[in-house]
């Protein structure tokens, strides 16, 4: 039993989204800190 | 590697090492004016916000192994080798409730040493620096070599060179910035990496659609796509608990519950979890995609590189080798910093000078930096390749301390008998087993030997310890 292209699709399109999702949540959580002062 | 095989001409490879060196050193000089006293320095005066906290929590577990390792991982072991070493984020995803009650319990603390001499006792606090300083120190010296051979491989860079370049650089920054450095370096080089990561990504996708890498595997190396690979299996549960002990022993992490703003903690080591948790992935499928490219690859530690060069030509070379640099940076300074606040607090003050000033530990722990630095740098430069591997012998003495902190932190009846025993049995057990059997089985059966004891003995107990006793670490 193999895993499918369809299932390789899903975690390699799946992690580069996250990946893309992730940086895209720490520069927004860094501008709502700033904007707070709460960087440290 | 000679110079006409890196993927980058050396003075390209000297422009970019210094360039970030200029602003890794410019920000940590500018991040450590602040600091007055040992606390501003080592824990970044107890107040990192949660974009910080975040990203420092991912980008110290991004070390270079989980660029370069992540495709070797996919290379020989398939689809459960990438999946396998997205397994290492279960640590900093169980860390986080523990990162909470750790800043709760230890209002004042400093180090996870703090933790085992308030909580145990002396003999297991001395077991305990044994067991972690022989960890750090290697994995200290094994990220400075990997610096040094990866910055050789990618550009010609001489080993020596790139190893002292990088080594030095990280000691400087760390050394005038403290933590306060490290988090804020970190934040940048995580961005750089998650970033450039899914550039490189998409990229080799647009060369190389998924389906004839599928297709290319099922007919020249199905074995990567078997749903049962014995051998890959068997690496996510050394994967997991290798990743639990480090996380949940090493000071690096520790130092971080101590320095993120009260209440903070739990969520920022989640947030980190969920961050890593695809990168092994994102920057493992890449080797899977050698065959169907037809790239060659001598050496299988260096298939993510070859292939991103084969594909994208200098662009790509430049991003592997900011990624990389970047990723060796955001390990080593944390390494760096962490120590010398163990070796500080524990060793100078605790052992010898209870009365320090505050001003004055802070001075200590920069020197202890630059002396970590030479030790470093000197076990370093003859290049012994047998060096790395003695980091693999530590798996089973990190196994045989996960039980002791995590029944050690919620539990009042776990006490000294079961967290020395449980230490001493579990890694000695373990060693047997690394050389009797396997590397695969040792963190295992680590871990095992010492739940077994650690609880019996937390079963047995008619003590129970006063939480309270935790909160005079100062």
């Amino acid at each position: 039993m193999i895993f499918s292209a369809g299932f390789l699709s899903f975690i390699i399109y799946g992690a580069l989204i996250w990946c893309a999702l992730a940086a895209l949540a720490l520069a927004a959580l860094l501008i709502r800190d700033m904007t707070k002062g709460d960087i440290w | 590697m000679s110079e006409s095989a890196a993927i980058l001409p050396p003075s390209l490879g000297w422009i970019l090492l210094a360039l970030f060196s200029v602003l890794w050193v410019g920000l940590g000089i500018y991040w450590g004016r602040r600091n007055r006293n040992f606390e501003d320095h080592a824990l970044a005066g107890r107040n990192v916000g949660l974009a910080l906290g975040s990203a420092t929590a991912a980008a110290t577990w991004i070390t270079s192994n989980t660029t370069m390792l992540a495709p070797q991982f996919a290379l020989q072991l398939g689809v459960w080798g990438m999946l396998a070493y997205a397994t290492a984020s279960f640590g900093l995803f169980l860390f986080a409730p523990m990162a909470g009650r750790i800043r709760r319990l230890m209002p004042e603390g400093y180090t996870s040493g703090d933790f085992f001499r308030l909580r145990y006792g002396r003999v297991a606090w001395g077991i305990f620096l044994v067991f972690t300083l022989f960890y750090s120190l290697t994995w200290l010296v094994s990220m400075a070599m990997a610096g040094g051979i990866l910055l050789n491989a990618l550009s010609g860079i001489p080993y020596v060179w790139g190893m002292t370049v990088i080594l030095a650089v990280c000691v400087i920054y760390t050394m005038r910035g403290g933590l306060a450095a490290v988090i804020g370096t970190d934040f940048i080089q995580s961005l750089i990496i998650i970033v450039g990561i899914v550039i490189v990504g998409f990229s080799v996708l647009s060369h190389v659609p998924v389906e004839q890498i599928h297709a290319n595997l099922v007919e020249e190396r199905p074995a990567l796509l078997d749903v049962l690979f014995p051998a890959a299996i068997m690496a996510i549960f050394n994967n997991l608990l290798f990743g639990l002990g480090e996380v949940f022993h090493n000071n690096v992490w520790w130092s971080r519950a101590f320095a993120f703003r009260k209440g903070l903690g739990g969520k920022a080591f989640a947030y980190g979890g969920l961050i890593w948790f695809p990168i092994p992935v994102a920057a493992g499928f890449i080797a899977l995609a050698s065959g169907a490219l037809d790239v060659p690859v001598p050496a299988a530690d260096m298939v993510g590189p070859l292939v991103v060069a084969d594909v994208l030509g200098m662009a790509g070379a430049i991003a592997i080798f900011i990624i990389v640099f970047c990723s060796l940076a955001s390990s080593i300074d944390s390494l760096l910093a962490a120590t010398s606040d163990l070796l500080t607090e524990d060793v100078y003050r605790r052992l010898f000078h209870n009365d320090a000033a505050p001003e004055r530990l802070k001075q200590v722990a920069q020197w202890v930096t630059l002396a970590l630095g030479i030790f470093t740098w000197a076990v370093c430069v003859p290049r012994v390749g047998t060096l790395a591997t003695v980091l693999f012998f530590a798996g089973p003495l990190v196994g045989s301390m996960i039980w002791p902190i995590v029944t050690g932190l919620y539990w009042r009846s776990a006490n000294t008998t079961g967290a020395v025993g449980g230490m001493l049995l579990g890694a000695g057990i373990g060693l047997v087993c690394y050389f009797a059997i396997g590397w695969y089985v040792a963190t295992l059966i680590a871990t095992a030997v010492s739940m077994a004891w650690v609880l019996a003995c937390a079963w047995f107990s008619k003590s129970r310890y006063d939480w309270a006793r935790l909160g005079d670490a100062t």
